[in-house]
């Protein structure tokens, strides 16, 4: 029997549904971020479609130096270093953010639970920052908050409050973070806020 | 690979450390700790009570020291007379019935379940496709030469070995022992020549630097003279009215007896040394001349104890084997035969079952194609499943999440002179304490000039952190610092090297997934369960993860399935 081409003849019919970039360079990204890069808990690799490119081009920045994902403890912040590495080296990083930027973004299920009313209060100290709706604000350098991988956020709170973020001295917005992060006593505080975060839009 | 979760030696080395420092170092201690360190790799119940030692030990309580001490399989044969570990039912090859009318089936994942099933299936009139997001086939079992690149997502790298057919490193999957059935099945069948691998080499060295000053010494050594350590020791120390149970003076005799050799005793039972240790010199115009033997409570300062039966558990015993030329012979004989259906760098963002079959959406040169299957069978990693759209159930989803991911490191060296060969090592492993774990000695190219060896293969996941952080030139300056305390000079043979981190490789970001108990209880079926037409697969969803056979009995499993319903619709031909 002559075989068919598989996937135009065999597997019923296969469409062409969209396009995204000119190759398969940036899909590796998709690998750990997951599809459209709407985040991947499985590897507690977080959304970072949706994200504002400076914020993403500055981090990108960060884990390259080194002055971010270094501490041994922040095992998923120092699996993102070497790409980080890798896409300076490269000279990627701004077609990456590029890349980033055209994917599909999706508002992620929300995950964590807590005291929605006591987290709104907590938020108070964030407003003047990433804005009364979490929408962030650039000339601030502050990244939206709203949409994102919930789980994430309470992560990078709890890595600013251990000084797993922010304590290189060259993330001196991550060390303004830091600062503030003091504003949330315990982990109750941190998912408090994070609920209430889910909520704005 | 190595079966992680059967000597899970990373978690329970930190358990272990707690425990050296909270117990007693009185002289029977030893063997309680060992015991209870062993029953905890292997999940072994603690006897009733939790005690360890008391002053009375029942017979069976004894015989569970001795063999913790002794070895594994006296243990594991105990704990399954006891009922204490699940019997596992054993998955055959299916024979499938021929479909009369094709079906589609699409396999999600080019490594061995998925091209085991793609195998079996489009022999039996099933239309396959399998799309496979790398560049290559094969998934975890990968072998690298001259030239291969190795796709890591942050430090992608290009094996630089010579051009030379004994100058390969095996990534993944690197020994396969004689009851791995449907694996070995499938070499014959697709002609994958194969050779002994060696596994155990008792002139191997063990390193750690919690004894002898970090000195190593040969294997034989330590395991002989522990024993006799020990064996003396018991014999010594037991008497019949310690035991709970009537003991008669006959089974109070054989086990002085048993332990007599076990531990190479003389008549008077005492371990003065023996020529299982090896010989102080081979000198055959002259009487043998013993080693002294060594200081017993040195060897028991090292952990060494708990990977010293490694040799003699159910996957890692004599006889072992590998193809001839490297184990990704397995991948390219399955190629061989359905390298057509195979389709590579495609790699999948959506996953939707529906109704009646399933509908997958993969990313192919920047372009996203949606195709339509009667069955899909998905062997995707389940941490990067989890980031794949989809409509599976809660449930499924949470499971994908709940098993962590495996972080084995290795590191293979190109060394300009197999120095190992002069020490009178040929083939097998040196065991060290250190992060690098293991050194690894080629078992074929024997007496060449050149030779790969590993230089590293971490089973403890914070070992396989630190190497991964580092960027490979570090990796190997470090997997060299430490193998210089087993061979001194090591560092001046290598030419060049290769590292593989399985959990920043690009298309896996983990290895055999790290179920134990509690988990597999709770996920398992879950997982194996179909979601209408979707069936996960590979080693993932087996009991027996990092190891080709658990690869194939998934894919077993998952097509006798199909089979099943196949027959059941009447679409088989009688």
């Amino acid at each position: 029997m002559k075989r068919r081409n598989a996937l135009s003849a065999g597997i019923a019919l296969a469409f062409v549904v969209g396009s995204a970039s000119a190759g398969n360079d940036f899909d590796y990204c998709l690998l750990c971020h997951g599809a459209n890069a709407n985040g991947n808990y499985g590897i507690r690799a977080p959304k970072i479609s949706g994200v504002e490119p400076w914020y993403l081009a500055r981090q990108l920045e960060n884990f390259a130096i080194g002055a971010r994902g270094t501490p041994a403890e922040d095992a998923p912040g120092h699996e993102m270093g070497p790409v980080g590495m890798r896409l300076k080296a490269e000279g990627t990083l701004d077609a990456a953010v590029k890349f980033i930027g055209k994917l599909d973004s999706k508002r992620p299920a929300p995950t964590v639970t807590g005291d929605v009313a006591h987290g709104k209060k907590l938020y108070e100290n964030c407003v003047s920052c990433h804005g009364a709706k979490g929408e962030g604000n650039a000339t601030l350098n502050s990244p939206a908050l709203a949409a994102r991988s919930d789980w994430y956020l309470v992560t990078q709170l709890v890595n600013y409050q251990k000084g797993l973020r922010g304590a290189d001295e060259r993330d001196t917005y991550g060390a303004q973070m830091r600062a503030i992060v003091a504003t949330l006593p315990d982990e109750k505080a941190i998912s408090d806020v994070v609920a209430y975060i889910n909520t704005l839009k | 690979m190595g079966s992680v979760p059967i000597f899970g030696i990373a978690a329970v080395q930190r358990r272990r450390q707690v425990k050296l420092h909270n117990r007693s170092e009185s002289l029977v201690d030893p063997f309680a700790l060992a015991h209870y360190l062993y029953a905890q790799d292997n999940k072994i119940k603690p006897p009733i009570g939790g005690q360890y030692m008391t002053n009375k030990l029942s017979r069976r309580g004894f015989l569970n020291l001795a063999g913790a001490f002794g070895g594994s399989t006296t243990v594991y044969r105990a704990a399954l007379a006891l009922g204490l570990l699940p019997a596992i039912a054993h998955a055959e090859r299916p024979e499938l019935g021929t479909l009369k009318k094709p079906k589609k089936v699409l396999v999600l994942g080019a490594g061995i379940s998925g091209l085991t099933a793609a195998y079996e299936l489009s022999r039996k009139g099933y239309d396959v496709q399998v799309l496979e997001a790398s560049f290559r086939a094969g998934g975890r079992n990968m072998t690298v030469r001259n030239g291969d690149r190795i796709d890591e997502t942050g430090f992608p790298q290009v094996c630089n070995f010579d051009k030379d057919p004994d100058l390969y490193f095996n990534c993944g999957p690197a020994r396969i022992p004689g009851h791995h059935k449907a694996l070995l099945n499938y070499c014959k069948e697709l002609g994958v020549e194969l050779a002994p691998f060696i596994n155990d080499n008792r002139l191997a060295w063990v390193q750690d630097d919690a004894m002898f000053g970090g000195k190593p010494v040969r294997a034989r050594e330590y395991m002989t003279d522990s024993r006799g350590f020990v064996a003396e020791l018991m014999s010594k120390s037991l008497a019949p009215e310690q035991f709970a149970a009537p003991m008669t003076k006959d089974d109070y005799d054989r086990l002085r007896e048993y332990l007599k050799y076990l531990g190479s005793l003389d008549p008077s039972f005492k371990y003065l040394g023996s020529s299982n240790a090896g010989l102080a010199v081979h000198d055959y115009t002259n009487p043998d001349v013993l080693k002294k033997p060594l200081d017993g409570r040195e060897l028991l300062k090292s952990r060494f104890m708990a990977i010293m039966s490694f040799g003699e558990t159910d996957d890692q015993a004599a006889m072992m084997m590998e193809p001839v030329g490297g184990m990704d012979r397995v991948p390219a004989g399955f190629l061989r035969k359905i390298g057509h259906l195979v389709q590579l760098e495609s790699q999948v963002q959506s996953i939707k079952v529906l109704t009646k079959g399933v509908e997958v959406t993969y990313r192919r040169n920047g372009e996203y194609i949606r195709v339509k299957a009667d069955y899909v069978l998905n062997c995707i990693p389940m941490q990067l499943l989890a980031g794949i759209e989809n409509n599976f159930p809660k449930e499924f989803v949470a499971g994908l999440t709940a098993i962590p991911r495996g972080k084995l490191f290795k590191i293979g060296f190109q060394m300009k002179e197999r120095f190992w060969e002069k020490e009178g090592i040929y083939g097998g492993i040196s065991w060290t304490l250190q992060d690098i774990q293991q050194l690894w000695y080629p078992a074929h190219g024997i007496n060449r000039q050149k030779g790969v060896m590993l230089g590293a293969y971490t089973f403890d996941p914070n070992a396989g952190e630190k190497f991964a952080r580092l960027a490979p030139a570090d990796r190997f300056k470090l997997a060299i610092a430490q193998g210089e305390k087993i061979h001194p000079g090591y560092g001046s043979y290598v030419e060049s090297g290769v590292s593989v981190a399985w959990h920043q490789m690009n298309h896996m970001l983990g290895c055999a997934a790290q179920w134990d108990e509690e988990l597999w209880k709770k996920w398992f079926k879950t997982l194996q369960t179909p979601q209408g037409s979707h069936y996960l697969m590979g080693d993932q969803v087996s009991y027996h993860p990092g190891w080709q056979e658990g690869a194939m009995a998934s894919a077993h499993h998952a097509i006798a399935d199909i089979d099943a319903r196949e027959r059941a619709a009447g679409a088989v031909a009688t």
